[in-house]
């Protein structure tokens, strides 16, 4: 009996270790997908990985010099919101346990950083899917031999972030001016965090400068669950526009609870809550006229690439995409193109094609930066032509995209309007 | 030639007569001489990374039982000195430039400073008064991280430290070593005159200072000591990682430390060190499930407290050795009698 | 205005959480970290019977609540009990319990955050300051059950079992009651208001599977500063640190984050010159 229980467990081990070290029996170009998976932006980033990888296989695969590969994605769930040493085992792992060539996502730039580290280590190409901060790119400027296989694939970096929400911000001021007639008052509320801090201090030099009236700075923390307090005071400081800066739960509230009170002002910036379809039924329809910065919308066109993805990521998976489904462009339209090219998965050869390309991607132009010294940082490049991302609006349950329409970067720029905008809503409230 | 032969011989006698007596002994002599030996076997990056980790971890852990498994003041915020460490050691690294070799010993001051400073207010506390006033100072920490987002870069933390050493093997067996080094300084604390004092005061302090013996100078000294080893782990960890973040400040992180060591067995420094060695692993391993990971974790947990609340490795060990009722030496359990008085075992 | 408000809301949760957990621990000395859980729990169910279920939101509640209890006694009956006699031991069980509370939240309900929908929309204004009705809702019905625990405890038979196990175990065990069901019993009433906490602060927050952590520092800083086993002490200081929380986030609103901070500080300071807490009784060593 002992003897046949012996027997099991050897037999069990190494059943375990052949499904773990089990090789791919035909040549794959392995792809890692790294991202909190038991949340949106891991789900995003697996989903628009498997679209992009789908596709490419229904082709045939890759055309790697002579040989097609198909692509194989490896999903690793990096539980960075919780815990940063799990994630960089997560990387670790996909470099040695599972021996992937590419690795595209990540989201919270604590742990995209040590990532960072880990892949530049073996020296693998890792497109970012969805930390903006600029010092990601800064540092492929600063030590291009070690850092050159980072390529920043969504969003763009934080500096472009700002300038256009204060875009986002002329339009509603515009807005607020012509059709209220009143002098605009801007109050901001950022929640406070590292990646705001810059943001605030940039918002509070500029919006005067835009001439409307800065009555306020409030700093609620990111998973508020009660801002009354910050409400009646913003109401009382006459506020009739609000910046909002939100990547946490304080969205939903925020906007729920200035909607049940329905304070008068209109809420414009950046609200990471507010991006998702199931923002209308966390707010209880509270949250309608809210403006968000986001990167795809139903009905948009940013270029022709757009509505294929747009459309098919929905009849897929049931909602919008959000941005860190751009892992689908990272693969399709950047990845696959270059090994094509390169006719190789060298990755000097693809760091030293990808550099220089110009492509389209469902969002826009993609071009990548060099810095004031020409230096290359493999960041995205921001403006009309480019990226430039999209204003959407709640209108009635449905968010609808309404920026860019007819939107001049500056005096001397080319206007840009991309297919599918509609006119920008005020609250009815705030017309009394 | 005659001279290494007889030294090779007297050792081998020593760890026949010594080590090779109990299986606690020889468990522990393996336990080093697979570490050490670990990267002739295998030098997967993936898997020295993992007992890398460990290893800092077990340090933590066991400088948590030092101070809450022996002296009985239950510390729920050892993040603390762990944050502290890491910190630290990031900012003078990045700011002043000093050498890891440098940077960590300063950490490890810093975060004993930390146990002054936590330990004086906690001498008037008892029990759970202690341990949730503890909770609270990594918070009020983490708090004045994210006022103060230029010194410390609030939620992003320090990024860009450097490496203690370049190659791969080299990096591991620092880490090891210290470790081991570390640990066993630990386990000698324990078994030293201060150590026995750590642990009577937890069993009655009322006596302690009946017999004449100052505790608030060993209950200090305990915050510090722990605070030491814990500080070392967070400036190791912040170089390992090459980034000091809030996450070494966490609830979580306290809660965790605190779930290994009593998980391991209280007031044995190998208790911690060993289910350190066997949860942290056994996380990584259940990857192939990734959404029942930390369930998986907390079921074990929880199990293995209901059967053996007293830890772990007490547990194994009372099934493996007992102890004879004359002399108080440990045999084996399949012993008969004693090896020293040759009493009956019972 | 405003202060007194919020100050009166946040302290009437941290109280309703913090003599339940206040009552754990004086009758049955088990530090229970996975209170909160249960809250969290509790809040889900609401979620769920109320936007899934279609079910009147209060009849939600009662089913929530009876729920939760259930759910609270098996735990102990099994997990719990067996170990009692180890703390240190209980302690990491309950950490482990709400871990798998959270995993199991995590998987049903995945990361995203959900809300429910308040009992009574709309707000009116009070001397200038809009309040909703959920709110005044919220704060009456916890002074109920303050109202009907506080009955309970000093003028039934069983509260007086309750009070004088808290006192001293050994005792009131010599004096013939049942110590170990009395110790099922008040857990079971903790863990029932525990839920009803989170069915009441349900419609005012956010739900997310990590909610149970930033009141449970916040409520065990409570039963710190008001005295562990004092019911009376928890009570006041939950209006105490309810209070600077309020005005930590008025009159510092670009520190607002830092009201955890501020009052974790305050119970450390008290704790400082009294070391039992406001009320707290101080316990002989226990040989």
């Amino acid at each position: 009996m002992k003897r046949l229980n012996v027997l099991r467990v050897v037999l069990l081990a190494s059943l375990l270790i052949i499904v773990m070290g089990f090789p791919a029996w035909a040549r794959t170009i392995k792809i890692g997908v790294i991202g909190p998976m038991n949340f949106v932006q891991g789900k995003g980033h697996w989903n628009g990985a498997i679209m992009a990888a789908e596709e490419i296989n229904a082709k045939g695969g890759v055309q790697v010099g002579s040989e097609k590969m198909k692509i194989e994605l490896v999903k690793a769930d990096s539980n960075e919101f919780l815990n940063v040493t799990d994630a960089t085992n997560a990387m670790e792992r996909l470099m040695t346990q599972d021996k992937v060539d590419f690795v595209v996502g990540g989201f919270r730039t604590e742990a995209v950083l040590p990532m960072q580290d880990i892949a530049m280590d073996y020296k693998k190409i890792f497109i970012g899917c969805g930390a903006a901060t600029k010092s990601l790119c800064d540092r492929v400027a600063e030590n291009y031999g070690r850092y050159k296989y980072w390529f920043r694939g969504t969003p763009f970096n934080d500096h472009y972030l700002v300038r256009t929400s204060f875009s986002h911000l002329a339009l509603a001021g515009a807005a607020i001016k012509s059709e209220l007639k009143i002098p605009v008052k801007c109050a901001i509320v950022a929640e406070k965090a590292t990646w705001t801090e810059g943001m605030v201090k940039a918002a509070e030099a500029t919006i005067p400068k835009m001439g409307f009236e800065l009555v306020g700075v409030w700093r609620p923390s990111p998973v508020a669950t009660d801002v009354t307090a910050e409400l009646s005071a913003i109401q009382k400081s006459g506020a009739n526009l609000i910046f909002t800066i939100f990547s946490s739960s304080v969205g939903i509230t925020f906007a729920r609870q200035a909607g049940e009170l329905k304070i008068p002002a209109f809420q414009v910036g950046i609200n990471v809550e507010a991006q998702k379809d199931g923002f209308w039924e966390a707010t209880k329809g509270m949250g309608n006229y809210v403006f968000t910065m986001n990167t795809y919308a139903r009905g948009v066109e940013a270029n022709e690439l757009t509505r294929p993805f747009v459309d098919g990521y929905i009849k897929r998976f049931g909602e919008v995409p959000t941005y860190t489904a751009d892992t689908y462009s990272a693969i399709l339209h950047s990845l696959v193109p270059a090994i094509e090219a390169v006719k190789s998965l060298d990755a000097d050869k693809l760091v030293a094609f990808m550099e220089n390309r110009e492509y389209l991607s469902p969002s826009g132009k993609v071009k990548l930066e060099k810095d004031a010294q020409g230096r290359p940082t493999h960041d995205l490049t921001w403006g009309p032509g480019y990226l430039t991302s999209l204003g959407v609006q709640w209108q009635d349950g449905k968010l609808v995209a309404v920026w860019p329409n007819k939107w001049k970067a500056a005096p001397t720029a080319p206007e840009v309007t991309y297919k599918g905008m509609v006119p920008i809503k005020l609250p009815p409230w705030m017309k009394k | 030639m005659f001279v290494a032969r007889l030294y090779v011989k007297r050792l081998l006698t020593i760890v026949r007569g010594e080590v090779l007596v109990l299986p606690s002994r020889i468990v522990v002599a393996l336990f080093f001489l697979v570490l050490l030996g670990m990267p002739l076997i295998s030098q997967n990056p993936y898997l020295i990374r993992v007992i890398v980790l460990t290893s800092i971890f077990a340090i933590l852990a066991a400088s948590w039982d030092l101070l809450s498994g022996f002296t009985g003041q239950v510390n729920f915020g050892h993040a603390l000195f762990f944050g502290v460490g890491a910190y630290t050691t990031a900012l003078l690294n990045i700011h002043l430039h000093i050498p890891p070799w440098g940077s960590i010993p300063l950490a490890a001051a810093a975060a004993v400073l930390a146990g002054l400073i936590v330990g004086i207010p906690c001498l008037r506390l008892k029990g759970t008064y202690l341990a949730l006033t503890t909770m609270a100072f990594p918070i009020i920490l983490m708090g004045i991280v994210f006022a103060l987002p230029d010194l410390t870069g609030g939620e992003l933390g320090i990024s860009g430290l450097q490496r203690l050493s370049n190659s791969l093997l080299v990096n591991y067996y620092i880490y090891i070593v210290t470790m081991l080094v570390l640990c066993t300084v630990m386990w000698k604390i324990t078994d030293s005159h201060t150590g026995v004092i750590f642990h009577a005061i937890r069993e009655d302090e009322l006596a302690v200072r009946a017999s004449g013996i100052n505790t608030t100078r060993y209950k200090l000294l305990a915050f510090c000591l722990s605070g030491f080893f814990a500080g070392i782990a967070g400036g190791l960890y912040a170089h390992y990682m090459r980034i000091a973040g809030p996450s070494t400040l966490e609830v979580s992180m306290s809660f965790s430390v605190v779930i290994w060591a009593v998980f391991g067995g209280l007031a044995t420094i190998y208790g911690p060190i060993t289910s350190v060695f066997v949860l942290f692993p056994l996380l990584e391993f259940v990857r192939f499930w990734p959404e029942y990971r930390t369930m998986i974790f907390a079921v074990v947990v929880l199990l293995t407290l209901l059967y053996m609340p007293e830890g772990l490795v007490p547990w194994v060990r009372d099934k493996i050795e007992k102890q004879c009722p004359r002399c108080k030496i440990r045999n084996v359990a399949t012993r008969k009698t004693c090896r020293v008085c040759t009493a009956l075992l019972d | 205005m405003d202060i007194i408000i919020t100050g009166l809301i946040t302290g009437s949760m941290l109280a309703l959480l913090a003599i339940s957990f206040s009552l754990i621990f004086g009758v049955a000395r088990i530090v229970n970290i996975a209170h909160t859980a249960f809250y969290m729990v509790a809040s889900y169910c609401i979620y769920s019977l109320s936007a899934k279920g279609g079910l009147n939101p209060v009849a939600g509640m009662l089913i929530a609540v009876g729920g939760v209890t259930i759910l609270g006694l098996l735990a102990y009956r099994f997990l719990i009990d067996p170990i009692r006699e180890h703390e240190a031991a209980v302690l990491i069980a309950t950490i482990a319990l709400a871990m798998i509370f959270q995993e199991g939240v995590m998987l049903i309900y995945t990361g995203d955050y959900r809300t429910v929908s308040p009992l009574i929309e709309g707000f009116f204004v009070v001397a200038g300051v809009k309040v909703f009705y959920q709110q005044v809702l919220t704060f009456a019905v916890v002074l109920v059950i303050l109202a009907l625990l506080w009955l309970l405890l000093m003028k039934t038979k069983l509260g007086l079992a309750v009070r004088s196990t808290a006192e001293d175990r050994e005792v009131a065990n010599l004096m013939g009651m049942n110590e170990s069901r009395l110790a099922m019993i008040t857990m079971g009433l903790a863990v029932a208001l525990a839920g009803f906490t989170g069915a009441v602060i349900a419609p005012l927050a956010v739900l997310s599977p990590f909610m149970w952590m930033e009141p449970l520092i916040m409520m065990m800083a409570v039963v710190v500063l008001g005295g562990l086993g004092s019911i009376k002490g928890s009570f006041v200081a939950a209006y105490i640190l309810g209070f600077t929380e309020a005005l930590v986030v008025f009159l510092i609103p670009k520190g607002a984050f830092l009201k955890g901070s501020v009052a974790l500080s305050i119970m450390i300071l008290v704790l400082l010159l009294r070391p039992e807490g406001l009320f707290g009784i101080s316990f002989e060593e226990e040989r």
